[in-house]
């Protein structure tokens, strides 16, 4: 089988999966777990071009994430506008943000960048919870209005699953291309040594711009569907917390992997869920697990897993 | 009177760290087809006069020009497009990208594609990608790594790890080679073919200037040598005399 047709079957296999859950599933409880897993993959993805690819942290991104949100928030409730025409502002106003963070802070580099994006995410929460006036302030803003295309309404559990998981998967077909292409290669480079990059003419400050843009306007259109999907908001979802739980995703999934993307997403989005057993201890349990995953699966859970079907195939073998 | 410019041209150029005088009014040319030596003792500015020529540092006077154009101050991404590329005195790869993606970044600024034609793959992209492939395996081919390309190029042995770096720099076309203390860590046979792969390079048409302590190594492949010592030039000449210079045996060996 050629690589390209590889993909394809790939592919094809991933939409019938989709199609497949969304169809089989009745509980609307399960679609909205699954709904929230697709947002959160759509963070992680677009923060791993930045970290796992590029090797830029971020301590900031929630604040992509909210710009997204509360500028179709305003732009739809406030102003009435129609949600598809507030997505393309909701996204360039999140690269915008991006484009004049990142021109200054884009200069440091390991524990000061992550410094700087920190204190980048902190100012955007303290603008979402204290401009009272447009934002809805501590309280939150209500009444998003939901999706639709003509006469289909995507507020439907199982129709906005289709949607979000529809996007995720274009996502993840671009970040695809963009890893394996001229730039992703240079993207990778500057991961492995920003001065020999420098050295064979990467122009390394304008591709670190580019991605970190580009993941910003990624995260900006999770906060979009997330914002249509629960038609409240309030800032505590765009705090540092969150901020510290994309990166969670990244690293626990398996950084410089798509798949560790969905992986980390997925395990970040469902332990809570699963955990509401333990009721107070709910929070030492998921630390422990969160411990337990690093100490097992050092590079993350795709890694991880690999490495165990590979020594399960070697002692078949044998 | 020449109507050609000479290919690497420095005047009067000077670069300082704090109170330190690294380079003090260093000025040579040289023409292109040639294999350059530079020597000095440790300390003696080789690696500062290196920075300078391929834009990491900026001089605080003087000027450098390649092919009759200054190039001081500009972009080290320029530099490279103009057409000078560099090694490093401690192989700098790309450890976790495989040996061929190495050299196809190489050629980062002889390719075009960028985000957006990433995404959408129009069918020159398609072209621009498959030409890079070929001419990253010429490379290989080039320095003899031709069945490693798919390999991690940090799981290279040294030796070939250094000639990994050299095909890489040859990737962006360069008219200059700059190569910093190529032999550094190989044992005498890898030594021995280095010398002949840097004289095939020069072959090839690139001019080839490089830094290197072992004497014998310098001495039998260079055209032209020049003496750094303490930021100033010392000497400048064919190999043999610089051999039997008195001021380079006494920077090199002290005032006996």
């Amino acid at each position: 089988m050629t690589p390209s047709l590889k993909k394809g079957v790939a592919y094809a296999l991933a939409c019938s999966a989709i199609a497949g859950i969304g169809l089989a599933a009745t509980n609307p409880y399960h679609l909205q777990v699954m709904t929230f897993i697709g947002i959160n993959s759509l963070l992680a993805l677009g923060l791993n071009l930045l970290m796992g690819y590029a090797g830029q942290i971020s301590l900031g991104h929630a604040a992509f994430y909210g710009i997204g949100a509360y500028t179709t928030a305003i732009l739809t409730a406030t102003y009435g506008l129609s949600p598809w025409l507030s997505l393309p502002m909701a996204v360039a106003a999140a690269a915008l943000v991006a484009f004049l963070v990142g021109m200054p802070t884009l200069k440091l580099s390991g524990y000061y960048l992550g410094m700087g994006t920190l204190g980048f995410g902190m100012i955007a929460f303290i603008v979402f919870r204290e401009w009272d006036g447009v934002t809805g302030g501590a309280s939150g803003f209500v009444g998003i209005p939901p999706l639709a295309v003509g006469p289909l309404n995507l507020s439907s559990g199982r129709n906005y699953f289709y949607l979000v998981w529809g996007v995720l998967l274009v996502a993840i077909l671009v970040c695809r291309r963009i890893i394996d292409s001229r730039t992703g290669r240079a993207l990778r480079a500057i991961h492995d040594s920003e001065n020999a990059a420098r050295a064979v003419g990467v122009g390394t400050m304008h591709l670190k711009l580019q991605v970190f843009v580009f993941s910003a306007a990624v995260a900006a259109l999770a906060g979009f569907l997330y914002a249509h999907y629960v038609s409240f908001i309030s800032p505590g979802t765009f705090d540092f917390l969150m901020s510290v739980r994309m990166v969670t995703m990244v690293v626990i999934g398996g950084m410089a992997s798509i798949w560790g993307a969905i992986l980390g997403a997925s395990l970040l989005t469902l332990l809570p869920e699963w955990l509401h057993a333990f009721s107070d201890l709910e929070m030492v349990v998921y630390g422990l697990i969160m411990m337990g995953v690093m100490i097992v699966m050092p590079q993350g859970l795709t890694r991880g897993i690999l490495d165990l079907y590979e020594r399960a195939r070697e002692r078949h073998e044998r | 009177m020449k109507d050609k410019p000479a290919l690497l041209k420095l005047a009067s150029v000077s670069k300082a760290f704090g109170g330190v005088q690294a380079l003090d009014d260093i000025s040579f040319e040289f023409d292109a087809g040639l294999i350059m030596g530079l020597i000095g003792p440790n300390g003696a500015g080789k690696t500062t006069l290196f920075n300078v020529i391929t834009g990491a540092y900026v001089p605080d006077s003087g000027a450098v020009s390649l092919d009759g154009i200054p190039i001081q101050g500009r972009r080290i991404q320029d530099i490279v497009h103009l057409g000078i590329s560099r090694t490093f005195q401690n192989v700098e790869l790309f450890e976790s990208m495989s040996v061929i993606e190495n050299i196809m970044v190489g050629r980062h600024v002889r390719t075009r594609s960028g985000f957006w034609s990433a995404i959408t793959r129009v069918p020159a992209i398609r072209r621009e990608e498959k030409a890079l492939r070929e001419r990253a395996q010429e490379l290989l081919d080039f320095v003899g790594l031709a069945d490693q390309a798919d390999r991690r190029s940090g799981d290279l042995p040294f030796g070939w790890q250094r000639l990994l770096e050299i095909a890489r720099a040859l990737a962006s076309d360069p008219k200059l080679l700059l190569l910093d203390e190529p032999a550094a860590g190989l044992n005498a046979v890898e030594t021995g073919r280095l010398g002949e792969l840097i004289g095939n390079i020069r072959d090839l048409g690139v001019t080839v200037m490089l830094v290197e302590h072992d004497m014998a190594l310098t001495m039998s492949v260079c055209d032209q040598i020049i003496v750094l010592d303490q930021g100033c030039m010392l000497a400048e000449g064919l190999p043999r005399e610089i051999q039997s210079n008195a001021a380079v045996m006494a920077a090199y060996l002290g005032n006996g």
